[in-house]
């Protein structure tokens, strides 16, 4: 909110091109240099084509570090997940700029995933001239029908003097509020016309203003503290539950401070981690369907459950009526207030920004005096009983043992992207992520493909950064023709790719719930030398490791490389990902498997394995 | 229990599509939805009658004051408030009890707004429930085509003496 303001404030000295006449592309791109756009992901093609001359032109006519670099994917999906990569890394906005009907239509999975992950993205697609519109045209589609179900908000400029103010308020309604993405529908005579840059302004949308405004005077006030602060006393055992709300609410700071202040541990959701720095001691890591044992026993503990920034969703509260069941109390605070109550009823709750929440719950909490050390202790010896686990005599490489591996490199430090499925739990779990915006992985939407170009979009907003794309043989085909980009534009990009010859999750359920029928999850007849694949994209470093012995060696060469790197791990198809919450069932009914410490139930639970389920 | 929502909307170029298809991406039945703009040119009132739970309608509420052109939303349902619906129906005039119908016509306040020698059109004015009862009393007459606006609705000031029925 703050850059909001302070480019509130620049906007009242006049913009040195006001008043200027010019084409409606380059006032797409200095509107677009005018909120900090340092980079573009996209694909050009003919309804853009005015943009990206716009672009070649604005280039040509700066110096190079005021440059808006322009980086072209192998695919537009490829271009979204970059441009989403890039704005959940940075915080800033990312911004994709594509052609109409198919170079739009190929962004809707990117910007779904947007969408549900809240991020904030501005994707600005070509679109036909306004007089083709609806004539079926060349390369023509309905991207506004299209995309109004999956986005934030979508406009279609139908009027050139509205262009500026749409792509400035673009930028503005991406990042307040709960994030999104938002997409201008640009058609391309409005990017040919003629008129005159103004510099300022935005389109006037009076409820959205109004809520903003709102928002931003909502205060958690001493009253509200004071509430929150009897419930606390009141509680032997309360535990925070963070989200990504955290993340994007850039609020983990001040997480970290109300945590330490109080003692109260912290279990966070799948896009929660590096909220918590998950190396301390209070962290207990992830919740829900492949959370680890410890954080999930000591949600079936707490009494007083305090949710940040998180919505009770179906992969951690799969039954519902069953979660956090001894919680007497449940706190929410959330920028949404359409999640507050949406899935679990509370006691106490907050709608508003996290970090001014958190902030005022430890100025007001200054002297609340609480000592939750006998909770703390079970808390301990939870994650020590419980911790995580898997078989370290197996014959053939684990994934788990892989993810291990690296993080002892790492030690938390890297930006970590990841595929769907196994693999990605597995990352979950097993490496440590010191910082926020550190671990990048599409949560809701899980969208197979994302961790290509997404760690392609985090390296170049933070260059300085290790990035570790760790990747599916599954989800890395669906847009490996990105490991091109990476040697194209020499981006320091790490992929690992576990391969275990199998859609390793599916096949998990396959094996759990379909009595092992693997129907379309078995890969071992395809023909991909992944290693001669990066080879020929241009990798110097690309190795195969099949063996135990070399993989530690491997590992170190390839994090250590100056460059594109690739390591392909082949793993044991049979490892499954444990614990397990089966769909639909609570935490009591929690499968560790065979390498880890289950709790001896307080009463009788009949775990009677995971049957075929109509829950997903 | 059906629900009656106003929602005043800036008045843009795609906000019907919007609203539509936040109910149809969500699951939310719709029983009707009116949309027309207001006493200012640049905002749009929908009416939209939807069936569904506290919870549910609770849930439709919070996801509507999201989208961007959406200025307020409102339950009129335990509120105050008048509803009506307008309908037209045109009835064979080959028949041979037109002056019952007319009888059924002015009992419901309705009128004749069209006649000919083959058809009769009716036009009938009022809540949900008496155009309802309406139509029920005039499909013996046997109704060819029939058009409904869907539900309109405002809020009763308290203060206003209001028509009854």
């Amino acid at each position: 909110m703050a850059a909001g303001a302070s480019k509130a404030k620049k906007a009242k000295k006049k913009h040195p091109k006001a008043g200027t006449r010019m084409e409606g592309a380059e006032m797409v791109l200095q509107v677009l240099a005018d909120e900090g756009v340092d980079t573009i992901f996209g694909y050009s093609g003919g309804a853009i084509l005015p943009t990206y001359d716009a672009v070649f032109n604005f280039n040509q006519d700066r110096k190079e570090k005021e440059h808006i670099r322009l980086v072209v994917p192998a695919n537009e999906q490829g271009a979204g997940f970059m441009a989403a990569g890039y704005s959940r890394a940075s915080g800033r906005v990312g911004v994709c700029l594509v052609t109409s009907g198919p170079g739009a239509t190929n962004c809707v999975t990117p910007i779904r995933d947007c969408m549900a992950d809240s991020i904030p993205m501005v994707l600005i697609c070509g679109q036909v001239p306004r007089p083709a519109i609806g004539t079926d045209a060349f390369q023509e589609a309905p991207i506004f029908n299209i995309m109004s179900s999956c986005a934030k908000h979508v406009f279609l400029v139908k009027n050139e003097d509205d262009l500026e103010a749409t792509v400035r308020s673009a930028f503005d309604i991406a990042r307040s509020g709960r994030p999104g993405p938002v997409v201008i529908d640009l058609p391309k005579d409005v990017q040919q016309h003629f008129g005159e840059f103004k510099g300022e302004g935005l389109l006037e949308f009076r409820g959205y203003d109004q809520r903003k405004e709102a928002r931003a005077e909502t205060k958690l006030d001493r009253k509200d503290a004071a509430e929150f602060f009897k419930k606390l006393k009141k509680s032997k055992r309360p535990l925070i539950y963070a989200g990504g709300g955290v993340i994007m609410g850039d609020a983990s700071e001040e997480l970290r401070k109300f945590m330490h202040k109080f003692k109260i541990p912290a279990v966070t959701t799948l896009m929660g981690i590096g909220s918590v720095d998950t190396t301390d001691d209070l962290s207990l890591h992830m919740l829900g369907m492949h959370g680890t044992a410890y954080a999930n026993y000591a949600v079936e503990d707490c009494d007083f459950l305090i949710s940040v920034g998180a919505r009770f969703d179906d992969r951690v509260a799969g039954k519902v009526a069953d979660f956090a069941p001894k919680a007497t109390e449940i706190a929410h605070i959330d920028i949404d207030a359409a999640e507050i109550g949406k899935v679990k009823a509370v006691t106490w709750s907050h709608n508003g920004n996290a970090k001014l929440a958190l902030t005022s719950l430890v100025k007001y909490g200054k002297d609340v005096k609480t000592s939750f050390s006998a909770w703390n202790k079970h808390v301990k010896a939870l994650k020590k009983t419980h911790c995580l686990n898997y078989n370290r005599d197996a014959e053939l490489i684990q994934p788990a043992e892989v993810l291990e591996t690296m993080n002892e490199i790492t030690k938390g430090e890297a930006i970590v992207s990841t595929g769907v499925g196994q693999h990605q739990m597995f990352a979950a779990q097993y490496i440590d992520f010191k910082n926020p915006r550190t671990w990048l992985t599409s949560g809701s939407m899980g969208t197979m493909g994302f961790g290509l170009p997404a760690a392609i979009g985090a390296q170049m907003a933070c260059p300085d950064a290790i990035v570790v794309d760790v990747d599916g043989d599954g989800s890395i085909r669906m847009n490996i023709g990105e490991l091109e980009t990476m040697t194209t534009y020499g981006v320091n990009v790490k992929v690992l790719l576990l391969n275990n010859e199998v859609d390793g999750m599916v096949r998990q359920w396959q094996n759990m719930m379909y009595e092992e029928r693997y129907s379309g999850t078995d890969k071992n007849l395809h023909q991909k030398d992944f290693v001669m694949s990066a080879k020929a994209d241009g990798f110097e470093f690309a190795k195969r490791a099949t063996d135990r012995k070399k993989l530690k060696r491997y590992m170190e060469e390839f994090i250590a490389f100056d460059g594109p790197a690739f390591l392909e791990v082949m793993t044991d198809k049979d490892a499954m990902i444990f614990p397990m919450v089966g769909p639909g069932k609570n935490y009591k009914e929690m499968i560790v498997g065979d390498f880890m410490v289950a709790r001896e139930p307080e009463e009788e639970v009949e775990i009677s394995g995971i049957g075929e389920t109509s829950m997903f | 229990m059906l629900h009656i929502i106003n929602v005043l909307v800036d008045n843009h170029f795609g906000v019907l599509s919007r609203i539509s298809g936040l109910f149809s991406a969500r699951g939310y039945n719709i029983e009707s939805l009116c949309v027309g703009i207001t006493e200012d040119p640049t905002i749009s009132r929908m009416t939209v009658a939807v069936n569904g739970d506290d919870s549910v309608v609770d849930q439709i509420i919070h996801q509507l004051n999201k989208v961007v052109e959406v200025i307020e939303v409102s339950d009129l349902t335990c509120d105050k408030h008048v509803e009506r619906e307008l309908v037209l129906a045109r009835l064979s005039t080959k028949l041979n009890n037109r002056s019952d119908l007319l009888e059924v016509v002015s009992i419901f306040r309705a009128k004749v707004v069209d006649v000919s020698n083959e058809a009769i059109i009716i036009e009938a004015t009022g809540s949900t429930e008496k155009i309802k009862a309406f139509i029920d009393m005039i499909r013996p007459y046997g109704i060819e085509q029939l058009a409904r606006t869907g539900m309109i609705a405002l809020a009763r000031s308290n203060k206003n003496i209001t028509d009854s029925e």
